[in-house]
C-alpha cells in the first residue's frame, strides 16, 4: 500500500493506494491520530484507489471518525470502489460513515 | 639517528677508521652539525680535516665523514662513497624502525580490538553498541569527542549518540553522515566550533561510513582538539568501523530473533485464550444438526462463536469478530463474548435485538478508548416452531440456504459493536424449513486470498453452501474448509477462519 497526504485549504487529505490492511495500518493510524487530534480539523480519506479493507483497517477508519467527532471535527470517506464500498455495505459502516462518490462532492459538502 | 647507529655499529666505523689510517690518515672522524662524535686515533680532534664528505639521506644532511692526512681525488672519492654507503645504512635502520613501529602499533590495535569485541559482546541495544564502539574508540585514539549514529531501513528512528556529551553540532553531524553515505567516504572536516562551557574551542573532525547488511546506514566520527588524526589513527579509526559494523548486525540479529520469539510467544497464549474459552461441546436441539469450528491464523484474530442453552429458555447462539490481532484482540474477544453471554443468560427476557444493544452499552465506552469494534451475529432458536430470531451487528457472512431456493446473504441492519453509542440491529425472522441451512461465517472465510492475491468473496461463498448443502453440518464445515484450502493453494490464513453450521433436519 502507498499512502499521500496533502493539504488543501484546511482539509486535510489522505489518499490510501492499494491494499489497507492489518499490515498497512500503522503508518496511516498514526497520520489520522496526528491530524484528527486537532480541534474542529478536516480530514478527508480519498479511497478511489483502494483495493481492499480489512477489519483493522475499518476499526483504523472508526477510530479516526470518533476522535473527529470528540474535537469537533469532521471527517469524510470518498472514491470507494464498488468491492471496498461493498465491505463498508456488509458491515453497515455505510450509515456510520459520510461517504461521497469523488473528491470534489467531498470537498463541497466541507463547504456547505 | 647518527648517533643511535655509531653506538650500535662502533665496531664497523672503527674498522673503517683503520682502514684509512692504514692507508696513511693521520686521523678519521664522524661529525654531526660541527660536533665531532666519534675520531681516531683518540686524542686527535681532526680540528683541520684535509677531507670531508656529508652524510646525506633524502636532501638531508645527517653529518659528516672527516679525515686528516690525506689529499687527492682518489681519497675524496674513497670518502665520498664511504659516506653514501653510511647514508644507505642509515636508510635501512630507519625503514627497519618504522617497520618495527607499525608492527607494534599493530598488535596494539589487535589487542585494541579483541577487548573492543569482548566489552560489546554484552550489549544488546543499537544505542548501547554505538556508546560502547564510540567510547572505546574515544579511549584507544585519545580524540576528547565521540559520536555515532544509525538510520534504521524504516528512517523512523534514527539514532545519534555522542559522547562525553552533545558537543557538536547535530546538523552538522548528520550533513557528514549523508555526505559519507551519497560518497561512500571519510569525510574530514577542520575548524568545526565546540558547544562547550568554557572558552570558544574548535575542533577537526573524522568521520566514517559503515556499512550495515550492505548500505551505509550507520557512521561514527571523533573530534580531537589538540592534535591532527594521524595515518595509523585512521587505519584504527576504520579497523574499529569494521568492527562496528559487525557488532551492529549482530544487535539487530538477536534483536530480530527476540521479537520474533516474542511474537510466537503471545501468539502461542492468544491461540490458547481463543481456543479454550469456545464451548468444549457442541449443543444437542432437538431437530438441528449443528457443528462449529475455528481456525485461528498464525497472528490470531479475535473471532469467537458461543451457545447459550438453558432450562426452559429458547437456544442462543453467537458469532463474532473483535478487530485486531494477538492478545489484545483475544482479550477483548473474551470481553465480548463475556458481555453477551451475561446478557443472553441473564436477562429477564432476552432477545438478539435486546442482548446486541445491552453488549453495545456495556462495551461502546471501553472499545472506543482502545480503537476496536467487534462484529456479531446473535440467534435465538425457538424449537417449538423452529422460527430463528436473529439479530446482525456489521457481521459477514451469513448464508442462508433454503432446501429448494437460491442462497442469501443475511445482511446486518446495524452497525458492529463499538462503532455507534446506540445499536440498531432489529429483531429478524426466518423459519427453517427441514433441510433449511444456515452458515454463519466470519470474514476470514471471505476474505481468504488465493495465489494470485484474489479473495474467495461473497459470490464463491453461495455457490460452495449450495454446493455443499446436501451434506451434514459437520461435513458442510469440512468441505468449507477444504475449498478455502484449495483456493489458498498452500498460502497461510491472513486472518482467523470461524463458522456456525446449523440444519434443519429432514425427519
Amino acid at each position: 500500500m502507498e499512502m499521500t497526504t496533502r493539504l488543501h485549504g484546511d482539509v486535510n487529505i489522505l489518499e490510501l493506494i492499494g491494499r489497507f490492511d492489518t499490515n498497512t495500518v500503522p503508518p496511516v493510524a498514526a497520520w489520522l491520530d496526528q491530524v484528527t487530534s486537532t480541534p474542529g480539523a478536516r480530514v478527508l480519506v480519498n479511497l478511489t484507489h483502494t483495493t481492499f479493507v480489512d477489519s483493522t483497517a475499518l476499526a483504523t477508519l472508526v477510530q479516526a471518525m470518533k476522535r473527529c467527532q470528540q474535537y469537533k471535527g469532521t471527517l469524510l470517506l470518498c472514491g470507494m470502489r464498488r468491492p471496498v464500498y461493498m465491505i463498508f455495505e456488509l458491515t453497515r459502516l455505510d450509515k456510520a460513515f459520510s461517504i461521497y462518490p469523488d473528491e470534489e462532492q467531498a470537498m463541497q459538502a466541507f463547504t456547505n | 639517528m647518527l648517533v643511535a647507529l655509531l653506538s650500535s655499529q662502533y665496531a664497523r666505523f672503527k674498522a673503517l677508521a683503520d682502514a684509512w689510517i692504514a692507508m696513511g690518515a693521520t686521523a678519521f672522524g664522524v661529525s654531526q652539525e660541527d660536533y665531532l662524535l666519534a675520531y681516531w686515533p683518540a686524542g686527535h680532534l681532526l680540528a683541520r680535516p684535509s677531507l670531508r664528505a656529508p652524510i646525506m639521506l633524502e636532501d638531508e644532511e645527517l653529518g659528516e665523514l672527516r679525515v686528516a692526512g690525506l689529499h687527492g681525488l682518489m681519497y675524496e672519492q674513497r670518502l665520498r662513497a664511504d659516506a653514501t654507503m653510511l647514508a644507505y645504512t642509515l636508510q635501512l635502520e630507519r625503514e627497519l624502525q618504522q617497520m618495527t613501529a607499525d608492527l607494534v602499533t599493530s598488535q596494539d590495535q589487535q589487542v585494541a580490538l579483541y577487548r573492543l569485541t569482548q566489552t560489546m559482546r554484552d550489549h544488546l541495544t543499537v544505542e548501547e553498541t554505538l556508546r560502547a564502539v564510540v567510547s572505546e574508540a574515544m579511549r584507544m585514539i585519545k580524540a576528547q569527542h565521540g559520536y555515532a549514529m544509525y538510520v534504521p531501513v524504516d528512517a523512523q528512528t534514527a539514532l545519534l549518540v555522542q559522547l562525553p556529551g552533545p558537543s557538536l553540532q547535530p546538523e552538522l553531524l548528520w550533513q557528514l553522515f549523508w555526505q559519507a553515505q551519497a560518497n561512500e567516504q571519510d569525510q574530514h572536516v577542520v575548524d568545526v566550533a565546540l558547544e562547550t562551557t568554557g572558552d570558544p574551542t574548535t575542533c577537526q573532525i573524522l568521520h566514517l561510513p559503515i556499512k550495515v547488511r550492505g548500505a551505509y546506514l550507520a557512521g561514527m566520527g571523533l573530534a580531537s582538539t589538540t592534535s591532527e588524526f594521524s595515518a595509523p589513527d585512521k587505519k584504527l579509526l576504520r579497523a574499529i568501523a569494521d568492527q562496528a559494523s559487525v557488532q551492529i548486525e549482530r544487535t539487530l540479529l538477536y534483536k530480530e530473533m527476540f521479537d520474533q520469539a516474542k511474537l510466537r510467544t503471545e501468539m502461542d497464549l492468544a491461540r490458547r485464550v481463543q481456543l479454550d474459552l469456545l464451548p468444549r461441546n457442541l449443543p444437542h436441539i432437538a431437530g438441528l444438526d449443528i457443528y462449529a469450528a475455528s481456525r485461528p491464523a498464525y497472528e490470531v484474530g479475535g473471532d469467537f462463536y458461543d451457545f447459550i442453552i438453558q432450562e426452559g429458555r429458547p437456544f442462543m447462539f453467537v458469532t463474532g469478530d473483535v478487530t485486531g490481532k494477538g492478545l489484545s484482540a483475544a482479550l477483548l474477544m473474551t470481553m465480548t463474548r463475556s458481555a453477551i453471554h451475561s446478557k443472553a443468560r441473564f436477562m429477564p427476557y432476552p432477545t438478539p435485538e435486546s442482548v446486541m444493544r445491552q453488549s453495545n452499552e456495556d462495551l461502546y465506552s471501553d472499545f472506543t478508548r482502545v480503537g476496536v469494534f467487534a462484529t456479531a451475529f446473535i440467534g435465538q432458536y425457538d424449537t417449538k416452531d423452529h422460527t430463528l430470531t436473529y439479530a446482525n451487528a456489521g457481521h459477514s457472512p451469513v448464508i442462508y440456504q433454503p432446501y429448494d431456493a437460491e442462497p442469501i446473504l443475511l445482511r446486518a441492519d446495524g452497525t458492529a459493536i463499538g462503532v455507534l453509542a446506540i445499536n440498531y440491529s432489529r429483531n429478524q425472522r426466518l423459519r427453517l424449513r427441514p433441510g433449511d441451512l444456515l452458515v454463519v461465517a466470519t470474514d476470514g472465510f471471505s476474505d481468504m486470498r488465493g495465489a494470485d492475491d484474489e479473495s474467495f468473496g461473497i459470490e464463491r461463498l453461495l455457490t460452495l453452501v449450495t454446493a455443499l448443502r446436501t451434506r451434514s453440518a459437520e461435513g458442510i464445515a469440512a468441505g468449507m474448509f477444504e475449498a478455502l484450502d484449495q483456493f489458498g493453494q498452500g498460502r497461510s490464513q491472513d486472518d482467523d477462519q470461524t463458522l456456525i453450521v446449523m440444519k434443519r433436519q429432514i425427519s
